[in-house]
């Protein structure tokens, strides 16, 4: 129902005073006004239901989800835009509305708008979204919808794997898990989603597939297992929106299942070559969150200018001088000579702060840098991922789809 | 600004107490809460439905009479906003 706010209940008073003033001054005029008002609200009270009707009308929700058949438990990203037509003079904000067996909850934001937040499916069984809410106001009412409708997609949970003695799968909470083989139970298999240009062929499932009618890939256990170091690279500036907030997603995600794992979450945080903040195993979120300082930009002061950094230069000096010819040849020579040269005499910080900071995580065996890769030098990256290498750390990078590649990186996944 | 806006309406509602003349009075008040608003849309339906009290108040010609007329006519809009309301509701919801 419609609430009415400040300004209609000024008004509202105003009538009462009116009409009371009319009975002791028994004023015509004073009746005509108490009237006017009372019938002015009430006009009002039905042109917003009429726009409300006709936002509600025009609505459309567009809404994706990571992954639509998950393990309980499993967190799932969730990308969600509502776009809608509000009439003069009315303020309409919308909020998602998750599944009922969901924990997370969806922000607030304006039509038209990407919202990004990230559920964990804590029950068993078929489950939809719970449309969305409209929360609409004009000068004299405010009012909330909800628009269950726009239910897409539906997600499937499996259950963990404890037995109970149920029946079939579980359609809402209370249902008892079943004693049967699960098409997630112990293959390592976290969940599946659907296929993403970029990902590795050998991962589709063809009965998921086949069932669905649309490619869909397993998620290995193994991959997000563990607590692998974190290591953000800041960009230089946003660039576009909608990567950007998947950036942002997957980054908090990531540092979110770390902590969870009970392991800790180790971070480090980076922009250009420059190492902001470095946290080795923190259990708090908000210390982690903190240390990613919302994420935003920032614009390295020192870049490297392409520099590989000493390590791979000294490497590069010592390829033996083989050319095609003599000139190229006498050119290797030289050139091995110039970089033993700058390879011995560089100060490298970045590439020593990092350094450090693997020391000190380096019972870690995997690296997960997230990068947008930006335009523009990509040597801290190398630098970054060559240490991690001379740790005998496993390095996966996660960028947007066709990114360029980086040497040394084992696997690239897709944002 | 809004409660700026109030103050001239309370001033406005005043003047036309104080005209004391009914056809000159429903005029101001067509006026005054012309001023109020930002969006006139559909404003011609309400100065048709104070138009109709007005000449309600002229004929009934009496100060409590004319009350419970408003009285009768609210509670029968509220009632159709509140059913307008509840379909709706429904209709949002996908149960109707």
């Amino acid at each position: 129902m419609i609430r009415p706010t400040r300004m209609s209940g000024g008004v509202a008073a105003l009538a009462l005073v009116l009409a009371t003033i009319a009975i002791i001054i028994e004023s015509a005029a004073a009746v005509l006004a108490a009237g006017s008002l009372s019938i002015f609200l009430l006009w009002q009270a039905g042109r917003f239901e009429r726009d409300l009707a006709s936002v509600a009308a025009s609505l459309t929700v567009s809404r994706d989800v990571d992954r639509t058949i998950l393990r309980q438990g499993v967190e799932a990203h969730v990308r969600v835009r509502v776009d809608l037509t509000p009439p003069p003079g009315m303020e309409v904000l919308v909020r998602d509305v998750p599944p009922v067996v969901a924990t997370g909850t969806a922000p607030l934001c304006e039509p038209g708008r990407i919202a990004t937040y990230t559920i964990r499916l804590m029950a068993p069984g078929k489950t939809s979204f719970g449309g969305v809410v409209i929360e609409a106001a004009d000068t004299f009412f405010t009012a909330n919808l909800v628009c269950r409708r726009f239910n897409a997609p539906q997600i499937r949970v499996f259950p963990n794997g404890v037995a109970g003695d149920g029946q079939g799968v579980g359609a809402s909470v209370g249902d008892a898990e079943v004693d049967r083989r699960s098409p997630l139970a112990g293959q390592g298999i976290r969940g599946f989603r659907p296929y993403r240009e970029g990902d590795d062929p050998g991962l589709i499932d063809w009965k998921v597939t086949a069932r669905h009618d649309a490619l869909y890939v397993r998620e290995l256990t193994g991959l997000e297992g563990g607590t692998p170091l974190i290591a953000v690279d800041l960009p230089a500036r946003v660039g576009d929106l909608e990567t950007f907030a998947r950036f942002s997603m997957a980054v908090s995600g990531a540092v979110e299942g770390a902590i969870n794992s009970r392991e800790g979450c180790s971070l480090l945080v980076v922009t250009g070559p420059e190492v902001i903040r470095f946290l080795p195993g923190t259990m708090d979120i908000r210390e982690a969150l903190d240390a990613l300082g919302r994420l935003t930009p920032v614009e390295p002061r020192a870049p490297l200018y392409r520099s590989p950094g000493p390590a791979i230069l000294t490497a590069r000096a010592r390829i033996p001088p083989r050319g095609a010819g003599e000139g190229e040849t006498v050119y290797l020579t030289r050139l091995g000579g110039t970089l033993s040269a700058f390879a011995g005499e560089s100060p490298a910080p970045f590439a020593a702060a990092v350094r450090e900071a693997l020391g000190r995580v380096a019972d870690l065996r995997e690296v997960r840098i997230f990068s947008l890769l930006q335009p523009g030098d990509k040597s801290h990256l190398i630098q970054l991922i060559h240490e991690a290498k001379v740790w005998g750390m496993r390095v996966t990078l996660r960028a947007p789809p066709g990114a360029p590649d980086l040497p040394g990186v084992d696997a690239v996944e897709a944002i | 600004m809004t409660d700026r806006r109030f103050l001239i309406l309370c001033a406005g509602e005043i003047l036309v107490i104080a005209v004391g003349n009914l056809l000159a009075a429903l005029v101001i008040q067509i006026l005054v809460l012309a001023a109020f608003l930002d969006d006139r849309r559909g404003y011609t339906i309400f100065i048709a439905a104070v138009a109709l009290y007005a000449a309600a108040v002229a004929v009934l010609g009496h100060i409590l009479l004319s009350l419970i007329a408003l009285a009768v006519v609210l509670v029968c809009g509220y009632a159709a906003l509140t059913l307008h309301d509840y379909r709706l509701t429904l209709w949002a919801g996908g149960s109707a």
